[in-house]
């Protein structure tokens, strides 16, 4: 899970809770679901979270969910932002795959090193959260008092949101003292070579302008003209991205920890060919909760009081109302930083956790079913039972096998008609070369488990009822996936008549009736080899295992075999 | 009649008039006396014998005793070397005599504290006197060494030395005493009478043959004795694995809780493994970081079409009068391309749609215990394909408190008590909780599992109407915390040791 760095002081300093130790805030961080998980070099905590509540992946943030739980804050606050001022223009050439931007002005901001390093923390955990490492949102702040904008007809100074070449414009990226084009920043800078893969594909790369020239590059980095330091006084936030509503969220929560500092707010108009918006948009939003529902889901009966005060507790505003049908229901409002309520289900989990979840009484559902094993899984324990009661050792190998293993080693080769040599289902980005594909019989597995057992007491009799899968392409998944039963026998006088007893003995377990037609397998030796037929159906192979498949898997001992379908004893 | 070798042995050599000890047994028949001990106790539990014990005294000189018989006692040496100074006629000073005499240490007091008892003389304020009439020829004590001087252990009643001396000689140290059982056998009546029909030998027998049982010959037959305590060659068994049969214990456990179990594919489409889940596509979870794709086959066949819709309305507009969706893609192709479950709540999806037993009414409750792969880091703790434990109970109004009950008493069944909930976050789940549990030895607080009540953007695609908890745990890091594994590979997959297989301790 992802983690953030909180510093203690600073967590103190905001929520005004000097007095609280490093112990007693990190039971209360435990208490917001901010797990510690050890200190940085600096000293800071070090905290993971759950990716649902990210307003607190900063200081300002997790400050604010503390001042509710201690109840020092109750309710909503909106900040009011001045009237806009700048507008940010978007041009008809911004590439279609990345249409949207959004933006701010924060003014009087007072940066230390603390402040501005949470700041920047801040922006990175939301790139790597909410932003999709930048592909659906990306942030840029920039200090205000560098940017030059046009003055329009309305006097207002613009920024215009661009596309352009690939090589149609130069700047000076953070970290470079060259100028470089868009297409030099992907191929020479080390921020541009990380996130190349997301702009490389498009015809026009998108940029930002002011009077002076290009000045951001989003989604890649900023230009060095702009770059934010401890004096910078007003800044300019843009962002840009896939989805308007994530941009406009990701504002939301930058300026809220902003503000959180004592900057004052102030809107950006955004001009699109068709509409116009201003942003940071601090709408709330209102949904209906059932207080039957609450109850339901919580298991305890509450005051339509109770409710509202653990609404408040949340930094939620409830309003107790009747719906149509004259039921109890409560207006909740939500504040404009809350990215995760899409449901009314997730203001009951939050009266729940200000409740405090730990407080329930946990009780056993009153409610009869009946139990049972599913037939496959009780044939495989019966079957799994016969194997144990004939002296074998029960075995459980990996699925994900690779080639080499599945089909080289006991020289069969993918798609060979002869059983267990069907066609892989396939992995595309292995683990490693190990793990590949999904085994087509168990054989292979057996025979490795052999191969690391040199050293260990013979006779060494093992077994496996183990999944398989080959491809099929009458299935829908175009997978058959199904069980094996698979034996070796090692030991040095192991022998075709071994393998076979016991065969006979699970068949006779489950009332089958086995015949063993001589068959040509490469795995086997010629004329000791034998089409396993269950019920007159061909069902696996039984034989002793060429010496050449046994020198390959080390054994100096000669082993007997056999392997068939599970479903072969139903 | 018949009887073994050995007790024929001794009936042959005992008398009937005159007991003879075991040890003269021993000694005719040339057996070890232990099995002419074990062969006269047979014999007489068969009444041919009466055994009589008695115990028997004998004496031997210590190595103090045996120094003076080889030389002589201190207050006799006292005695010579006081005549030789002429204390037969007045005193003469202790130490010249002492001196004179070549006594030492120790044996001067000896010498000084029996030479008056035994008459030899008188000591008085540091002089010594001489009886010239004494006589150390006559001294009974050094007798007494000097006869038992050659014998070992002389049975008491064979010296000719009176009572009041030996207790004096052991008394003095010089002499002990030690008592020993003696059995002695005398035949009996019936002993002589067999004797007369006459006794053969009965020969030993190695083994039970079907011969020896049909002939009626096992009757008169004896078995030679095997080594009872020595430990056999060592026999492998087989054994069911040690992960299956937490497996097992696990399904019993639920089984009794009222679960059925759930089965379904290992390749499924995304569809079903995270669609439904409303788990939205750019979820970072969703990328080929964690999941195995698929490269051969690539995607599902069929879902079913009105499914499909329902869960993209879900995910693009949320449920319910209030609901939001996600602002994310969401693309049918990514839904229908195929990879290794990455979690078996694929088939509770499966189960819940209806699309693999038909519809569920309320209560139910499910289960499966079956392999996920995950493309994770490979280590001690991790591995890329283990067991996961699902479980699912369906009926109306469930609240978090019927989830806590549920989870308390399953895993009460393994020992772990002190459950503890904290609240978390699942895509799926809201309510969700991460369960901690306290290690039944170490007594750590540890994760154990992840558990919620499934959301309406879930259920409501899937045509549930009613409440459905849920929750899933790995089952190796159950058997790791029941019985203390420390590295999973030696037992899951071909790195196993068969060795380790082998010995594991079995669970029940």
């Amino acid at each position: 899970m992802p983690t953030v760095d909180i510093d203690p002081d600073e967590l103190r300093d905001l929520t005004g809770h000097e007095e609280k130790d490093d112990e007693e805030l990190k039971d209360d961080l435990f208490g917001l679901g901010l797990e510690f998980e050890g200190r940085t070099e600096e000293g800071a905590f070090e905290l993971e979270f759950a990716p649902d509540r990210l307003d607190r992946l900063s200081v300002e943030g997790v400050a604010r969910s503390m001042r509710y739980q201690y109840g020092d804050a109750r309710g909503i606050h909106v900040p009011s932002p001045n009237s806009a001022d700048w507008t940010i223009e978007v041009d008809e050439s911004v590439p279609d795959e990345r249409p949207y931007v959004t933006g701010a002005v924060i003014r009087d901001v007072d940066l230390d090193e603390e402040s501005l390093d949470s700041l920047i923390q801040l922006q990175e955990k939301l790139h790597a959260t909410m932003g999709r490492k930048r592909a659906k949102g990306a942030i840029g702040i920039h200090d205000l008092t560098m940017l030059k904008g046009t003055a329009a007809t309305e006097g207002n100074p613009t920024i215009e949101y661009v596309g352009v070449e690939p090589d149609g414009d130069r700047f000076v990226p953070l970290d470079s003292d060259a100028e470089m084009t868009p297409a030099e920043v992907l191929e020479q800078h080390q921020t541009g070579q990380t996130y190349a893969d997301l702009v490389s594909e498009y015809e026009r790369y998108p940029a930002i302008y002011d009077d002076i020239g290009l000045f951001s590059f989003p989604p890649v980095i900023n230009g060095r003209r702009t770059e934010v330091s401890t004096d910078s006084r007003d800044l300019f936030v843009e962002m840009t991205g896939t989805d308007q509503w994530t941009i406009d969220k990701m504002l939301n929560i930058v300026c809220y920890a902003l503000a959180a500092r004592g900057a004052t707010l102030e809107e950006v108009t955004i001009e699109y060919s068709d509409h116009e918006l201003v942003r940071p948009d601090f709408s709330t939003k209102t949904k209906t909760v059932a207080h039957d529902r609450i109850e339901t889901i919580l298991g305890i009966g509450l005051d339509p009081d109770e409710v509202i005060d653990l609404a408040e507790r949340s930094g939620l505003e409830a309003e107790k109302e009747e719906n149509e049908d004259g039921d109890l229901v409560y207006e909740v409002t939500i504040p404009p930083y809350r990215v995760d309520v899409l449901h009314p289900l997730d203001i009951i989990d939050d009266l729940g956790r200000a409740y405090g979840f730990n407080e329930l009484e946990p009780r056993y559902p009153d409610v009869g079913t009946v139990g049972g094993r599913h037939e496959r899984s009780r044939l495989e324990r019966a079957v799994r039972e016969g194997l144990v009661g004939l002296g074998f050792e029960d075995l459980l190998n990996f699925h994900m096998i690779s080639e080499a293993e599945n089909y080289d080693r006991l020289d069969v080769s993918p798609g060979e008609d002869v059983y267990g040599a069907g066609e892989p289902a396939t992995i595309k980005e292995p683990y490693s070369e190990d793990f590949t594909m999904l085994r087509t019989w168990v054989m292979p597995s057996l025979l490795m488990v052999l191969e690391r057992n040199t050293h260990r007491a013979y006779p060494q009799d093992l077994a496996e009822i183990g999944f398989a899968a080959e491809i099929d392409e009458d299935e829908n998944t175009g997978v058959t996936e199904g069980r094996r039963v698979g034996a070796v026998l090692a030991s040095h006088d192991a022998g075709y008549e071994d393998a076979k007893a016991r065969l006979q003995a699970l068949a006779r377990n489950f009332d089958v009736e086995l015949e063993t037609p001589p068959t040509d397998h490469p795995t086997f030796i010629s004329g000791r080899t034998a089409a396993v037929v269950i019920d007159g159906e061909e069902v696996g192979v039984i034989g002793e295992v060429h010496p050449k498949v046994l020198v390959e898997h080390d054994l100096e001992v000669p082993v007997s075999a056999f392997e068939f379908d599970l479903e072969a004893l139903r | 009649m018949q009887l073994p070798a050995q007790q024929v042995a001794v009936l042959e050599i005992a008398s009937a008039d005159e007991a003879t000890s075991v040890d003269a047994l021993a000694a005719a028949t040339e057996l070890p006396p232990e099995t002419v001990t074990g062969a006269v106790f047979e014999l007489e539990d068969e009444g041919l014998v009466a055994v009589s014990e008695r115990v028997d005294e004998t004496i031997a000189l210590t190595d103090e005793g045996r120094e003076y018989a080889d030389e002589t006692l201190p207050e006799i040496a006292l005695y010579e070397a006081a005549l030789e100074a002429g204390a037969d006629d007045e005193p003469v000073s202790m130490g010249q005599v002492i001196g004179a005499s070549g006594l030492e240490g120790g044996a001067v007091d000896i010498a000084l504290s029996n030479y008056a008892r035994k008459g030899y003389g008188v000591i008085d304020s540091g002089e010594i006197t001489a009886d010239a009439d004494a006589d150390p020829a006559a001294d009974t004590e050094a007798n007494a060494l000097a006869e038992l001087a050659d014998v070992d252990d002389a049975p008491v009643d064979s010296v000719d030395i009176d009572a009041d001396t030996l207790d004096q000689l052991e008394r003095r140290g010089l002499l002990e005493r030690h008592e020993s059982t003696v059995r002695e056998v005398t035949l009996t009546e019936l002993a002589v009478t067999e004797l007369m029909a006459g006794i053969e030998t009965a020969e030993t027998v190695g083994q039970v043959t079907p011969e020896l049982l049909t002939s009626g010959e096992w009757e008169d037959v004896e078995f030679a004795e095997y080594n009872v305590e020595a430990d056999a060659e060592r026999f492998e068994g087989g054994k069911v694995h040690i992960l299956r049969q937490t497996a097992e214990r696990v399904k019993d456990v639920l089984v009794g809780m009222g679960f059925q179990e759930m089965e379904g594919p290992h390749v499924d489409a995304d569809f079903w493994i995270n669609d439904c889940l409303f788990m939205p596509q750019d979820h970072p979870a969703r990328t080929h970081w964690d999941r195995f794709a698929l490269e051969q086959p690539t995607h599902i066949d069929e879902l079913p079409d009105d499914l499909v819709d329902r869960v993209e309305r879900a995910h693009k507009e949320g449920v319910g009068p209030d609901g939001d969706g996600y602002h994310s893609p969401w693309d049918e192709d990514f839904a229908r391309a195929l990879a290794l479950r990455g979690h078996t709540t694929s088939l509770s999806t499966r189960y819940l749609s209806g699309e693999e037993i038909g519809d569920l009414e309320p209560p139910q409750r499910y289960f499966s215990v079956e392999k996920v792969y995950r493309n994770d880091t490979l280590d001690p703790t991790h591995l890329l394909e283990f067991f996961q434990i699902e479980g699912w109970v369906m009926a109306e109004d469930l609240s978090v408190r019927d989830l806590m009950g549920t989870f308390e008493e399953f895993y009460s069944q393994f020992g772990i008590t002190d459950i503890q909930f904290k609240p978390h976050y699942n895509p799926y789940t809201e309510p969700s909780f991460e369960l901690f549990g306290t290690h039944p030895t170490t007594g750590e607080l540890v994760e154990i599992g992840n558990s919620g009540i499934f959301r309406e953007e879930m259920l409501e695609p899937l045509g549930v109407e009613c409440d459905v908890m849920a929750w899933g745990l790995a089952l190796e890091r159950l058997l790791m915390l029941m019985y203390g594994f420390e590295d999973i590979r030696d037992i899951h997959g071909t790195l196993c040791d068969l060795e380790l297989l082998r010995e594991t301790e079995v669970t029940y």
